[in-house]
Protein backbone atom coordinates (compact mmCIF):
# COMPACT_ATOMS: atom_id res chain seq x y z
CA UNK A 1 0.00 0.00 0.00
CA UNK A 2 1.33 3.43 -0.48
CA UNK A 3 1.26 6.36 1.64
CA UNK A 4 -1.78 7.70 0.04
CA UNK A 5 -3.69 4.51 1.87
CA UNK A 6 -5.07 5.80 5.14
CA UNK A 7 -8.15 7.92 5.99
CA UNK A 8 -5.46 10.89 6.82
CA UNK A 9 -3.95 10.44 3.42
CA UNK A 10 -5.62 13.88 1.98
CA UNK A 11 -4.89 15.43 4.95
CA UNK A 12 -1.09 14.51 4.28
CA UNK A 13 -1.43 14.72 0.83
CA UNK A 14 -2.38 18.43 0.47
CA UNK A 15 -2.10 20.35 4.23
CA UNK A 16 -2.49 23.18 2.55
CA UNK A 17 -5.81 23.28 2.39
CA UNK A 18 -6.46 22.56 5.56
CA UNK A 19 -4.23 25.32 6.82
CA UNK A 20 -6.37 27.95 4.62
CA UNK A 21 -9.24 26.58 5.95
CA UNK A 22 -7.83 27.07 9.23
CA UNK A 23 -6.54 30.70 8.90
CA UNK A 24 -10.15 31.71 7.59
CA UNK A 25 -12.45 29.62 10.19
CA UNK A 26 -15.07 29.98 8.46
CA UNK A 27 -16.47 27.37 5.84
CA UNK A 28 -18.70 29.05 3.10
CA UNK A 29 -20.40 26.71 0.94
CA UNK A 30 -18.40 25.55 -1.61
CA UNK A 31 -21.78 25.32 -4.44
CA UNK A 32 -21.54 28.76 -4.85
CA UNK A 33 -18.43 28.92 -6.53
CA UNK A 34 -19.73 26.63 -9.48
CA UNK A 35 -20.27 29.00 -12.54
CA UNK A 36 -18.46 31.70 -10.89
CA UNK A 37 -14.49 32.61 -11.12
CA UNK A 38 -13.28 32.80 -7.20
CA UNK A 39 -11.70 30.39 -5.22
CA UNK A 40 -14.71 29.60 -2.40
CA UNK A 41 -13.02 29.47 0.63
CA UNK A 42 -9.67 28.61 -1.03
CA UNK A 43 -7.37 30.72 -0.73
CA UNK A 44 -4.98 31.96 -3.76
CA UNK A 45 -2.32 30.14 -2.25
CA UNK A 46 -4.14 27.12 -1.52
CA UNK A 47 -5.10 27.55 -5.34
CA UNK A 48 -1.91 27.51 -6.63
CA UNK A 49 -1.04 24.42 -4.60
CA UNK A 50 -3.56 22.23 -6.01
CA UNK A 51 -2.22 23.13 -9.36
CA UNK A 52 1.35 22.30 -8.53
CA UNK A 53 0.00 19.30 -7.34
CA UNK A 54 -1.14 18.28 -10.86
CA UNK A 55 1.74 19.83 -12.04
CA UNK A 56 3.99 17.55 -9.61
CA UNK A 57 1.84 14.49 -11.12
CA UNK A 58 2.61 15.21 -14.87
CA UNK A 59 6.29 15.74 -14.45
CA UNK A 60 5.79 12.33 -12.24
CA UNK A 61 4.65 10.01 -15.05
CA UNK A 62 6.79 11.75 -18.03
CA UNK A 63 9.65 10.60 -15.76
CA UNK A 64 8.06 6.99 -14.54
CA UNK A 65 7.48 6.37 -18.29
CA UNK A 66 11.34 7.17 -19.18
CA UNK A 67 11.90 4.79 -16.35
CA UNK A 68 9.80 2.17 -17.90
CA UNK A 69 11.71 2.73 -21.11
CA UNK A 70 14.90 2.16 -20.00
CA UNK A 71 14.21 -0.78 -17.85
CA UNK A 72 11.50 -2.81 -20.07
CA UNK A 73 12.62 -1.72 -23.88
CA UNK A 74 14.55 -4.31 -24.68
CA UNK A 75 11.97 -6.79 -23.29
CA UNK A 76 9.03 -5.16 -24.77
CA UNK A 77 11.19 -5.75 -28.26
CA UNK A 78 11.11 -9.33 -27.96
CA UNK A 79 7.73 -9.22 -26.82
CA UNK A 80 5.94 -7.82 -29.48
CA UNK A 81 8.13 -10.22 -31.93
CA UNK A 82 6.91 -13.02 -29.69
CA UNK A 83 3.45 -12.03 -30.48
CA UNK A 84 3.14 -10.86 -33.99
CA UNK A 85 5.29 -14.59 -34.31
CA UNK A 86 1.96 -16.07 -32.70
CA UNK A 87 -0.27 -14.07 -34.75
CA UNK A 88 1.38 -14.70 -37.87
CA UNK A 89 0.82 -17.95 -37.22
CA UNK A 90 -3.15 -17.81 -36.19
CA UNK A 91 -2.61 -16.92 -32.60
CA UNK A 92 -5.63 -15.03 -30.81
CA UNK A 93 -5.12 -12.92 -28.07
CA UNK A 94 -7.36 -12.72 -24.82
CA UNK A 95 -6.98 -10.52 -21.88
CA UNK A 96 -7.96 -9.82 -18.63
CA UNK A 97 -8.00 -7.81 -15.20
CA UNK A 98 -9.69 -6.70 -12.86
CA UNK A 99 -11.13 -3.52 -11.48
CA UNK A 100 -9.75 -0.45 -13.43
CA UNK A 101 -7.32 -3.33 -14.95
CA UNK A 102 -10.84 -4.96 -16.25
CA UNK A 103 -11.48 -1.43 -18.86
CA UNK A 104 -7.51 -2.27 -19.89
CA UNK A 105 -8.07 -5.41 -20.60
CA UNK A 106 -11.18 -4.24 -22.88
CA UNK A 107 -9.04 -1.43 -24.33
CA UNK A 108 -6.12 -4.09 -25.05
CA UNK A 109 -8.45 -6.37 -27.10
CA UNK A 110 -10.30 -3.52 -28.77
CA UNK A 111 -6.65 -2.05 -30.35
CA UNK A 112 -5.96 -5.41 -31.60
CA UNK A 113 -9.10 -6.36 -32.96
CA UNK A 114 -10.69 -2.97 -34.12
CA UNK A 115 -6.86 -0.66 -34.70
CA UNK A 116 -6.35 2.46 -35.58
CA UNK A 117 -4.02 1.33 -38.51
CA UNK A 118 -2.68 -1.81 -39.75
CA UNK A 119 -3.71 -5.49 -39.21
CA UNK A 120 -7.04 -6.68 -37.28
CA UNK A 121 -5.93 -9.59 -35.18
CA UNK A 122 -8.23 -11.78 -33.36
CA UNK A 123 -8.21 -10.39 -29.46
CA UNK A 124 -10.80 -11.35 -26.68
CA UNK A 125 -11.41 -9.61 -23.11
CA UNK A 126 -12.28 -12.11 -20.62
CA UNK A 127 -14.16 -9.79 -18.36
CA UNK A 128 -16.67 -8.62 -21.14
CA UNK A 129 -19.20 -11.46 -20.75
CA UNK A 130 -21.48 -10.13 -17.41
CA UNK A 131 -23.04 -13.35 -18.06
CA UNK A 132 -20.04 -15.77 -17.71
CA UNK A 133 -18.55 -13.75 -14.86
CA UNK A 134 -21.13 -14.07 -12.79
CA UNK A 135 -21.77 -17.86 -13.37
CA UNK A 136 -18.45 -18.54 -12.65
CA UNK A 137 -18.23 -16.35 -9.49
CA UNK A 138 -21.20 -17.81 -8.48
CA UNK A 139 -21.12 -21.05 -8.81
CA UNK A 140 -17.05 -21.64 -8.49
CA UNK A 141 -15.60 -19.09 -7.19
CA UNK A 142 -14.16 -15.66 -8.43
CA UNK A 143 -10.78 -16.90 -8.49
CA UNK A 144 -11.24 -19.22 -11.37
CA UNK A 145 -13.29 -16.56 -13.68
CA UNK A 146 -10.34 -16.08 -16.22
CA UNK A 147 -8.44 -19.74 -15.92
CA UNK A 148 -12.06 -21.26 -16.91
CA UNK A 149 -12.43 -19.07 -19.74
CA UNK A 150 -8.41 -19.68 -20.80
CA UNK A 151 -9.54 -23.48 -20.33
CA UNK A 152 -12.69 -23.64 -22.96
CA UNK A 153 -11.48 -21.17 -25.36
CA UNK A 154 -7.05 -21.20 -25.39
CA UNK A 155 -5.49 -23.05 -27.32
CA UNK A 156 -1.66 -23.59 -28.15
CA UNK A 157 -0.39 -20.75 -29.82
CA UNK A 158 -2.11 -18.39 -28.33
CA UNK A 159 -1.43 -15.09 -26.41
CA UNK A 160 -2.52 -14.49 -23.19
CA UNK A 161 -1.99 -10.70 -21.45
CA UNK A 162 -3.23 -10.04 -17.90
CA UNK A 163 -3.00 -6.59 -15.86
CA UNK A 164 -3.05 -5.73 -12.30
CA UNK A 165 -1.53 -2.85 -10.25
CA UNK A 166 -0.43 -5.19 -7.07
CA UNK A 167 0.34 -8.39 -9.26
CA UNK A 168 -1.47 -10.36 -6.31
CA UNK A 169 -4.99 -11.03 -8.05
CA UNK A 170 -5.50 -14.64 -7.67
CA UNK A 171 -7.70 -14.91 -10.81
CA UNK A 172 -5.12 -13.65 -12.74
CA UNK A 173 -2.26 -16.14 -11.29
CA UNK A 174 -4.78 -19.24 -11.77
CA UNK A 175 -5.19 -17.50 -15.76
CA UNK A 176 -1.93 -17.68 -16.18
CA UNK A 177 -0.78 -21.17 -15.04
CA UNK A 178 -3.47 -22.61 -17.04
CA UNK A 179 -2.42 -20.55 -20.40
CA UNK A 180 1.08 -21.56 -19.62
CA UNK A 181 0.18 -25.30 -19.37
CA UNK A 182 -1.79 -25.04 -22.91
CA UNK A 183 1.43 -23.70 -24.49
CA UNK A 184 0.35 -20.11 -24.57
CA UNK A 185 2.63 -17.31 -24.53
CA UNK A 186 2.00 -14.96 -21.47
CA UNK A 187 2.27 -11.83 -20.84
CA UNK A 188 1.84 -10.25 -17.32
CA UNK A 189 2.33 -6.28 -16.29
CA UNK A 190 2.07 -5.22 -12.89
CA UNK A 191 3.53 -2.70 -10.38
CA UNK A 192 4.92 -2.15 -7.05
CA UNK A 193 7.34 -5.41 -7.07
CA UNK A 194 5.37 -7.66 -9.36
CA UNK A 195 3.80 -9.06 -6.37
CA UNK A 196 2.46 -12.91 -6.75
CA UNK A 197 2.91 -12.15 -10.85
CA UNK A 198 7.12 -11.83 -10.18
CA UNK A 199 6.99 -15.39 -8.63
CA UNK A 200 4.95 -16.62 -12.11
CA UNK A 201 8.04 -14.94 -14.17
CA UNK A 202 10.75 -16.86 -12.01
CA UNK A 203 8.83 -20.07 -12.54
CA UNK A 204 8.76 -19.45 -16.49
CA UNK A 205 5.04 -19.59 -16.37
CA UNK A 206 5.52 -16.05 -17.14
CA UNK A 207 6.87 -15.43 -20.58
CA UNK A 208 6.97 -11.46 -20.10
CA UNK A 209 6.54 -10.09 -16.95
CA UNK A 210 6.65 -5.48 -17.15
CA UNK A 211 6.68 -4.49 -13.81
CA UNK A 212 6.13 -0.46 -13.21
CA UNK A 213 8.37 0.60 -10.57
CA UNK A 214 5.57 3.03 -8.73
CA UNK A 215 3.79 2.33 -5.85
CA UNK A 216 0.80 4.33 -6.95
CA UNK A 217 -2.02 2.77 -8.27
CA UNK A 218 -2.98 5.35 -10.64
CA UNK A 219 0.86 6.22 -11.79
CA UNK A 220 0.90 2.62 -12.37
CA UNK A 221 -2.07 2.09 -14.31
CA UNK A 222 -0.92 5.52 -16.53
CA UNK A 223 2.58 3.89 -17.43
CA UNK A 224 0.77 0.20 -17.88
CA UNK A 225 -1.33 1.90 -20.74
CA UNK A 226 1.89 3.64 -22.35
CA UNK A 227 3.06 -0.04 -22.61
CA UNK A 228 0.47 -1.98 -24.16
CA UNK A 229 -0.08 0.79 -26.70
CA UNK A 230 3.54 0.01 -27.01
CA UNK A 231 3.19 -3.20 -27.28
CA UNK A 232 0.55 -3.00 -29.97
CA UNK A 233 1.88 -0.27 -32.28
CA UNK A 234 5.16 -2.31 -32.50
CA UNK A 235 3.43 -6.04 -33.06
CA UNK A 236 1.96 -3.91 -35.72
CA UNK A 237 5.70 -2.90 -36.91
CA UNK A 238 7.15 -6.51 -36.83
CA UNK A 239 3.74 -7.54 -38.98
CA UNK A 240 4.45 -4.85 -41.76
CA UNK A 241 1.84 -2.31 -40.58
CA UNK A 242 2.89 1.56 -41.55
CA UNK A 243 0.96 4.20 -39.28
CA UNK A 244 -1.89 5.66 -41.12
CA UNK A 245 0.19 9.30 -42.90
CA UNK A 246 3.39 7.98 -41.62
CA UNK B 1 15.42 -14.48 -28.39
CA UNK B 2 17.65 -11.54 -30.46
CA UNK B 3 15.35 -9.17 -31.28
CA UNK B 4 16.27 -7.06 -34.44
CA UNK B 5 17.38 -3.59 -34.27
CA UNK B 6 14.24 -2.17 -36.23
CA UNK B 7 11.93 -3.70 -33.54
CA UNK B 8 14.12 -1.92 -30.52
CA UNK B 9 14.23 1.02 -32.56
CA UNK B 10 10.57 1.01 -33.27
CA UNK B 11 10.25 0.88 -29.36
CA UNK B 12 12.37 3.73 -28.63
CA UNK B 13 10.70 6.02 -31.13
CA UNK B 14 7.38 5.14 -29.36
CA UNK B 15 8.24 6.01 -26.10
CA UNK B 16 10.14 9.09 -27.29
CA UNK B 17 6.96 10.40 -28.99
CA UNK B 18 5.40 10.16 -25.57
CA UNK B 19 7.37 13.03 -23.82
CA UNK B 20 6.17 16.17 -24.94
CA UNK B 21 2.26 15.84 -24.91
CA UNK B 22 2.51 14.41 -21.14
CA UNK B 23 4.59 17.46 -19.81
CA UNK B 24 2.08 19.13 -21.76
CA UNK B 25 -0.42 18.79 -19.32
CA UNK B 26 0.96 20.50 -16.75
CA UNK B 27 -0.76 23.92 -18.53
CA UNK B 28 -4.27 22.47 -17.88
CA UNK B 29 -4.11 21.76 -13.97
CA UNK B 30 -5.75 25.40 -13.44
CA UNK B 31 -8.87 24.27 -15.71
CA UNK B 32 -8.86 21.15 -13.92
CA UNK B 33 -8.71 22.25 -10.52
CA UNK B 34 -12.10 24.59 -11.91
CA UNK B 35 -13.52 21.79 -12.93
CA UNK B 36 -13.08 19.51 -9.89
CA UNK B 37 -14.07 21.86 -7.57
CA UNK B 38 -17.46 22.21 -9.75
CA UNK B 39 -17.83 18.37 -9.58
CA UNK B 40 -17.12 18.72 -6.10
CA UNK B 41 -20.24 21.27 -5.28
CA UNK B 42 -22.46 19.17 -7.53
CA UNK B 43 -21.30 15.76 -5.16
CA UNK B 44 -21.92 17.27 -2.62
CA UNK B 45 -25.73 18.01 -3.26
CA UNK B 46 -26.42 14.90 -4.35
CA UNK B 47 -25.36 14.82 -8.44
CA UNK B 48 -23.81 11.73 -10.13
CA UNK B 49 -21.57 12.05 -12.86
CA UNK B 50 -22.49 10.17 -16.15
CA UNK B 51 -19.65 9.10 -18.24
CA UNK B 52 -19.49 8.23 -21.83
CA UNK B 53 -16.96 7.50 -25.22
CA UNK B 54 -16.66 5.27 -28.34
CA UNK B 55 -14.37 1.93 -28.52
CA UNK B 56 -11.30 2.33 -26.41
CA UNK B 57 -12.55 5.82 -24.44
CA UNK B 58 -15.60 3.64 -23.78
CA UNK B 59 -13.52 1.42 -21.54
CA UNK B 60 -12.21 4.99 -19.94
CA UNK B 61 -16.02 5.61 -19.25
CA UNK B 62 -15.53 2.81 -17.50
CA UNK B 63 -12.58 3.15 -15.36
CA UNK B 64 -13.88 6.73 -14.32
CA UNK B 65 -17.12 5.41 -13.33
CA UNK B 66 -14.96 1.84 -11.26
CA UNK B 67 -12.94 5.21 -9.52
CA UNK B 68 -15.19 7.03 -8.19
CA UNK B 69 -17.79 3.85 -7.25
CA UNK B 70 -14.73 1.71 -5.24
CA UNK B 71 -11.93 4.14 -4.64
CA UNK B 72 -8.59 2.99 -4.47
CA UNK B 73 -7.47 4.91 -1.74
CA UNK B 74 -9.17 3.37 1.69
CA UNK B 75 -11.12 5.75 3.62
CA UNK B 76 -12.23 7.55 1.00
CA UNK B 77 -15.78 7.86 0.01
CA UNK B 78 -17.84 6.06 -3.05
CA UNK B 79 -19.39 8.79 -5.06
CA UNK B 80 -22.04 7.48 -7.63
CA UNK B 81 -20.92 7.66 -10.92
CA UNK B 82 -21.98 5.51 -14.12
CA UNK B 83 -20.50 4.54 -17.70
CA UNK B 84 -23.37 4.29 -20.41
CA UNK B 85 -21.44 1.92 -22.75
CA UNK B 86 -21.45 -0.78 -20.15
CA UNK B 87 -25.29 -2.17 -21.10
CA UNK B 88 -24.63 -3.68 -24.01
CA UNK B 89 -28.72 -4.66 -24.51
CA UNK B 90 -29.50 -0.39 -24.19
CA UNK B 91 -26.92 0.51 -26.44
CA UNK B 92 -27.54 -1.69 -29.72
CA UNK B 93 -30.84 -1.36 -28.81
CA UNK B 94 -31.33 2.07 -28.84
CA UNK B 95 -28.71 2.08 -31.89
CA UNK B 96 -31.02 -0.04 -34.12
CA UNK B 97 -34.15 1.62 -33.41
CA UNK B 98 -33.00 5.70 -32.71
CA UNK B 99 -29.55 5.67 -34.19
CA UNK B 100 -25.86 5.39 -33.00
CA UNK B 101 -25.65 8.74 -32.39
CA UNK B 102 -28.55 9.19 -29.94
CA UNK B 103 -27.18 6.08 -27.52
CA UNK B 104 -25.46 8.61 -24.69
CA UNK B 105 -28.04 11.28 -24.90
CA UNK B 106 -31.25 8.38 -25.42
CA UNK B 107 -29.50 7.68 -21.56
CA UNK B 108 -28.74 10.78 -20.35
CA UNK B 109 -32.05 11.97 -20.72
CA UNK B 110 -33.34 9.04 -19.05
CA UNK B 111 -31.09 8.42 -16.54
CA UNK B 112 -30.38 12.57 -15.75
CA UNK B 113 -30.71 14.63 -12.83
CA UNK B 114 -30.43 18.39 -13.08
CA UNK B 115 -27.75 18.06 -10.16
CA UNK B 116 -25.73 15.83 -12.18
CA UNK B 117 -22.63 15.58 -14.18
CA UNK B 118 -21.86 14.39 -17.41
CA UNK B 119 -17.85 13.84 -18.62
CA UNK B 120 -17.97 12.97 -22.36
CA UNK B 121 -14.52 11.28 -23.55
CA UNK B 122 -13.72 11.19 -27.60
CA UNK B 123 -10.02 11.66 -28.77
CA UNK B 124 -10.55 13.46 -31.03
CA UNK B 125 -13.53 15.51 -29.96
CA UNK B 126 -15.55 14.93 -33.02
CA UNK B 127 -17.70 11.90 -31.62
CA UNK B 128 -21.40 12.59 -32.82
CA UNK B 129 -23.04 10.85 -30.22
CA UNK B 130 -20.46 11.89 -27.55
CA UNK B 131 -21.66 15.42 -28.32
CA UNK B 132 -25.46 14.41 -28.87
CA UNK B 133 -25.04 13.17 -25.01
CA UNK B 134 -23.44 16.41 -23.79
CA UNK B 135 -25.46 18.50 -25.25
CA UNK B 136 -28.65 16.56 -23.72
CA UNK B 137 -27.19 16.61 -20.43
CA UNK B 138 -26.69 20.75 -21.04
CA UNK B 139 -30.23 20.97 -21.86
CA UNK B 140 -31.35 19.16 -18.50
CA UNK B 141 -28.98 21.61 -16.44
CA UNK B 142 -26.17 19.48 -15.87
CA UNK B 143 -22.36 20.22 -15.63
CA UNK B 144 -20.53 18.94 -18.93
CA UNK B 145 -16.99 18.06 -19.52
CA UNK B 146 -15.39 16.96 -22.84
CA UNK B 147 -12.09 15.43 -22.30
CA UNK B 148 -10.48 15.48 -26.02
CA UNK B 149 -7.81 15.57 -27.86
CA UNK B 150 -6.31 16.89 -31.25
CA UNK B 151 -7.65 20.18 -31.62
CA UNK B 152 -10.66 19.46 -29.58
CA UNK B 153 -12.83 19.00 -32.54
CA UNK B 154 -16.65 19.40 -32.47
CA UNK B 155 -16.98 18.89 -28.56
CA UNK B 156 -14.51 21.81 -27.86
CA UNK B 157 -16.70 24.33 -29.96
CA UNK B 158 -20.21 23.17 -28.75
CA UNK B 159 -21.54 25.92 -26.26
CA UNK B 160 -23.26 22.81 -24.21
CA UNK B 161 -19.60 22.25 -23.13
CA UNK B 162 -18.93 23.86 -20.21
CA UNK B 163 -15.74 22.71 -19.43
CA UNK B 164 -13.23 21.12 -21.64
CA UNK B 165 -10.15 19.23 -21.14
CA UNK B 166 -7.81 18.62 -24.52
CA UNK B 167 -4.79 16.59 -24.92
CA UNK B 168 -2.60 17.83 -26.53
CA UNK B 169 -1.54 15.00 -29.19
CA UNK B 170 -2.92 14.13 -32.99
CA UNK B 171 -2.20 10.32 -32.07
CA UNK B 172 -5.33 8.67 -30.57
CA UNK B 173 -3.11 6.31 -28.26
CA UNK B 174 -0.80 9.00 -26.52
CA UNK B 175 -4.34 11.38 -26.05
CA UNK B 176 -5.75 7.92 -23.93
CA UNK B 177 -2.73 7.92 -21.98
CA UNK B 178 -3.18 11.48 -21.44
CA UNK B 179 -6.58 10.80 -20.62
CA UNK B 180 -6.05 8.39 -17.88
CA UNK B 181 -3.97 10.49 -15.82
CA UNK B 182 -6.54 13.37 -16.06
CA UNK B 183 -9.02 11.39 -14.82
CA UNK B 184 -7.11 10.11 -12.01
CA UNK B 185 -5.80 13.64 -11.25
CA UNK B 186 -9.59 14.72 -11.65
CA UNK B 187 -10.59 12.32 -9.07
CA UNK B 188 -8.05 13.27 -6.54
CA UNK B 189 -9.00 16.63 -6.20
CA UNK B 190 -12.55 16.45 -6.35
CA UNK B 191 -12.18 14.15 -3.33
CA UNK B 192 -10.14 17.24 -1.93
CA UNK B 193 -12.20 19.88 -2.59
CA UNK B 194 -15.19 17.06 -1.58
CA UNK B 195 -13.61 16.79 1.54
CA UNK B 196 -12.64 20.59 2.10
CA UNK B 197 -16.32 21.84 1.46
CA UNK B 198 -18.00 20.07 4.68
CA UNK B 199 -19.11 20.03 6.86
CA UNK B 200 -21.22 16.54 6.36
CA UNK B 201 -23.11 15.93 9.69
CA UNK B 202 -22.10 12.90 11.41
CA UNK B 203 -25.24 10.92 10.96
CA UNK B 204 -24.93 11.43 7.74
CA UNK B 205 -21.76 10.15 7.45
CA UNK B 206 -22.93 7.22 9.98
CA UNK B 207 -24.99 5.67 7.69
CA UNK B 208 -22.65 5.01 5.00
Amino acid sequence: MDDEASSGGIHRLYPFLYADRAAQSTHPDLARDEGGTGHGHQGPTAARHVNRSTEAKAAEIVRLREQVAELHADRLAQCAEAMAARFAAGGRLFTFGNGGSSTDAQEVATAYLHPLYGRPLPALSLTSDIALVTALSNDVGFDVVFARQIAALGRPGDIAVGLSTSGGSSNLVQAFEEAWGRGMLTVGLAGYQGGRLAELEELDVLDYLFVVPSSSVHRIQEAQTTIYHVLWEVTQHVLGAVPAGG
Amino acid sequence: MPVTSTTRLAVSEAFSRREAAGGRLAEESERIAQACRDMAARFQRGGKLIVFGNGGAGTDASHVAVEFMHPVIVGKRALPAMALGNDAATVTGVGTREGFDEIFAYQVRHWADPADMALGISPDGSCTNVLRGLEAAHELGLFTMGLVGADGGAIARSPAVGHVLIAGSSDPAVVKEIHVTVYHVLWELVHVFFAQSGPVSPSREAVR
